[in-house]
């Protein structure tokens, strides 16, 4: 149990690290998204008029780009001109000022997927339909959101993968970890920063393990859930036959149409059935706002739409939903309450995408998403402590490789992160793919952090501390300064302003830029003291001598 | 544990059987969940459902136990050829499903 | 209003089962109040005032919000009041004394 902890650990703690920071990050993807867009700087809002705001903009979407070009190599050829319009969705919550909209194409000519398709998607400001810019990177919620669950690693969904058995690593590193530790409540409040290195970054595995074990394996294990059909495709390979007949029948039953039945009908007022859904709601002593609304088979006299509840108030994301015929307007099916099952797969997936209201929550799962972050960091750091002690070539080659690679996870991410919010201040936001260029930012100076850890590394293998920490420290404290003043530069609104208007998505943030700048700056002097003080290896019999875990 | 450490193509075998032999097995489980299910009755989605939540924690204890195990030719035949029983006998109900 | 305070409460009841909890354990007893010994009643009355804090914390976080949000926010102020009765205990111990000055100086000469 220990070769696993120790090994999958070190290998997959790379990922891990980027899945729990990342992760932390996204629980304001939307605040982030308001610093990094000051055009959305404004108060969030409910769900538009439909038939008003939504309509039109859905008939000017059209497929992206991408999606088609990925199309063109499904189907190996030419796609058909006419691709019919399968659905219209839009989705709010209660921090969103701008709304998302999607639209989903059908492709007719793929001969192993009858039903493939590609998407449409736009964001709006929903006060007046205008179009925000497609090149405008959603820092937060398009980009380090995905990223602490894909990597970015688009091809074959690969990096879904790589994190999902991550995630495994992770379950399976806080069993070996609770089999290897044994004083689990004795020891639970135990951390003594005094003592040698060794010792207290220990302690602090095992105190950051321990405390937030419950969050630590719910959500690892609810991030598998939530993508499980990747994971486990049943419905699409094995279980297909079985799958399409159950969808078949489901449609049967529910008198929600499975397919499209060819002839075109003009749509209701969605607006009517807003009000409608609305009014059930309330009848069952759950008001509540739209969060999901989705047209299907748009256009056709089978057409219904669904209009789900935001689960504001509820660990579920979306529920309650009520279903219309797009034709007549008229109520075909209100969502019975959810079977037990289904409840507890719904607050698994609500617990980790965490879309209700509750601020004091969120930044609990900051902090318990920072305490991951901490144990997986704790454990590199532990590691290349202990095979810094150890004698011969091995042990020191073995130590510098994995302390380069320990600065390039920690304060390397870190300076990717500050400077990718650099680059969205700095860059004009008239640039052509400004979005591209921000993360091209991101990665070079990442790959940058890599080349310096590994350049500074040759005091590791003489028993000492990189100095590749402190300068990076420094670099993170320097960038994220000025993150926060290039906000006050490019768009006037400094925190003073900021706080006092109450503000704060940006107030916020800028304040946890500065606090993670002083983290940093506190972080390098002390590195600084303990270089100077340069203590060179204690030998190895002595340390033996002390720990009772070696 | 300590035994396995020694030969590299041993730790290799290992890996392989509980990442390999562990998604073979979770992967059998969850297909027999779906098929037993559906086969008593239950609603696909909410058979599917279910699979999905416990099939993790199959996996995680397969893993484990892959690890902890001193037989490593125990390890093999019991995820991958359990994992491959539990695949064809839901395969079989489930072809038997009308 | 009245959500934030019982959540507040919750919050604070949280600390204290931790902190007593931690007490309640003679290395940590000994970071607050030095030489004196933990005697076996004192360790058991704080481990279930400990108990019975924590339990107070979810009946208040049950009143503040929805069971199923109420679990969440206990499970993690249960996590955050370890972490932080743990750094108090690492920088500062001291700063915890007053969570148990209602436990009298307990010479066992002084009992009979």
């Amino acid at each position: 149990m220990t070769w696993l902890h120790t090994w999958f650990g070190l290998v997959l703690g790379y990922v891990l690290m980027v899945a729990f920071f990342f992760g932390s990050l996204s629980v304001f993807d939307r605040e982030i998204d308001r610093w990094a867009i000051p055009e959305t700087r404004f108060a969030p809002q409910v769900m538009p008029s439909f038939d008003k705001v939504l309509t039109p903009i859905f008939e000017k979407m059209a497929p992206e780009e991408e999606e088609l070009a990925a199309a063109r190599q499904r189907v190996g050829g030419p796609l058909p001109d006419v691709m019919p319009l399968m659905t219209w969705s839009a989705y709010t919550t209660h921090r969103d000022p701008v709304l998302d909209m999607y639209a989903e194409y059908a492709i007719t000519n793929n001969p192993k997927d009858p039903f493939d398709h590609v998407h449409g998607h736009v964001t709006i400001d929903p006060r007046n339909g205008k179009l925000l810019p497609h090149d405008q990177l959603k820092i937060g919620s398009e980009f380090f959101y995905p990223l602490h669950f894909s990597l970015h690693l688009e091809w074959m969904n690969i990096g879904y993968w790589i994190v999902g058995f991550a995630a495994l690593v992770m379950l399976a590193a806080l069993v070996s970890g609770i089999v290897m530790h044994r004083k689990i409540f004795r020891e639970m409040f135990t951390f003594r920063p005094k003592k040698q290195l060794r010792r207290s970054v220990l302690d602090l595995h095992n105190l950051t393990g321990v405390v937030a074990l419950p969050f630590h394996f719910f959500f690892a294990l609810s991030g598998l859930t939530i993508f499980a059909s990747i994971y486990l495709p049943l419905s699409e390979t094995m279980m297909r036959p079985l799958a399409e007949r159950h969808a078949i029948e489901e449609a049967e039953k529910s008198g929600l149409a499975f397919a499209p039945s060819g002839v075109t009908a003009p749509l209701a007022s969605v607006d009517a059935m807003v009000i409608e859904a609305k009014r059930r709601w309330a009848d069952r002593g759950m008001a509540g706002e739209v969060g999901f609304l989705m047209v299907s088979h748009v256009g056709d006299a089978n057409s219904f739409v669904s209009i789900y509840r935001a689960g504001s108030d509820r660990v579920s994301r979306v529920g309650q939903g009520v279903h219309f015929s797009g034709v007549t307007g008229k109520v075909i099916r209100e969502e019975p309450a959810p079977s037990a099952v289904s409840s507890v797969n719904d607050f698994l997936t609500g617990l980790h995408l965490q879309h209700f209201k509750h601020w004091l929550l969120r930044w609990f799962y900051v902090l318990g998403g920072l305490m991951g972050a901490v144990c997986i960091a704790t454990g590199f750091i532990f590691f290349v402590e202990k095979r810094k002690q150890r004698h011969g070539v091995e042990g020191a080659k073995q130590a510098r490789w994995a302390d380069a690679m320990a600065v390039t996870t920690v304060t390397g991410m870190l300076i990717a992160t500050a400077s990718i919010l650099v680059a969205n201040r700095v860059l004009p936001a008239e640039l052509a793919h400004k979005g591209e260029w921000e993360k091209a930012v991101f990665w070079l100076s990442w790959l940058a952090a890599l080349g310096h850890a590994a350049w500074r590394g040759g005091a590791v293998a003489q028993g000492r501390i990189s100095p590749a920490w402190r300068e990076q420290c420094w670099t993170v404290a320097i960038l994220a300064s000025a993150a926060v003043v290039l906000n006050w530069v490019t768009t006037g609104d400094h925190l003073l302003k900021t706080i006092s208007t109450g503000f704060w998505p940006v107030a916020g943030f800028d304040l946890a830029l500065l606090g993670a700048a002083g983290l940093a700056a506190f972080a390098a002097r002390a590195l600084r003291r303990r270089e100077r003080a340069a203590m060179p290896s204690q030998p190895a019999f002595k340390i033996l001598a002390e720990s009772p875990n070696a | 544990m300590s035994s396995f450490a020694v030969k590299p193509r041993e730790i290799l075998s290992r890996i392989a059987a509980g990442v390999f032999g562990g998604y073979a097995f979770m992967w059998g489980f969850a297909m027999l969940c779906v098929a037993v299910g559906v086969f008593a009755g239950v609603d696909y989605d909410e058979a599917l459902t279910f699979a999905y939540l416990l099939a993790f924690l199959v996996y995680l204890t397969a893993f484990c136990w892959a690890f902890a195990e001193a037989s490593l030719t125990r390890v093999w035949i019991v995820l991958a050829g359990g994992g491959a029983l539990m695949t064809g006998a839901a395969w079989l109900i489930a072809g038997n499903l009308h | 209003m009245h959500e934030t305070v019982t959540t507040a409460a919750a919050l604070l009841s949280s600390l204290f089962g931790m902190a007593w909890l931690a007490l309640a354990m003679r290395v940590h007893w000994a970071q607050v109040r030095d030489a004196e010994p933990l005697t076996a009643s004192a360790a058991l009355t704080l481990r279930i005032m400990g108990g019975l804090a924590l339990a107070l914390s979810w009946v208040l976080c049950l009143q503040a919000s929805h069971a199923t949000m109420a679990a969440l926010v206990w499970i993690m102020s249960l996590a955050g009041a370890a972490l932080a009765v743990a750094q108090i205990l690492a920088w500062r111990p001291r700063l915890l004394a007053p969570a148990i000055v209602w436990l009298r100086p307990t010479a066992p000469a002084q009992k009979q």
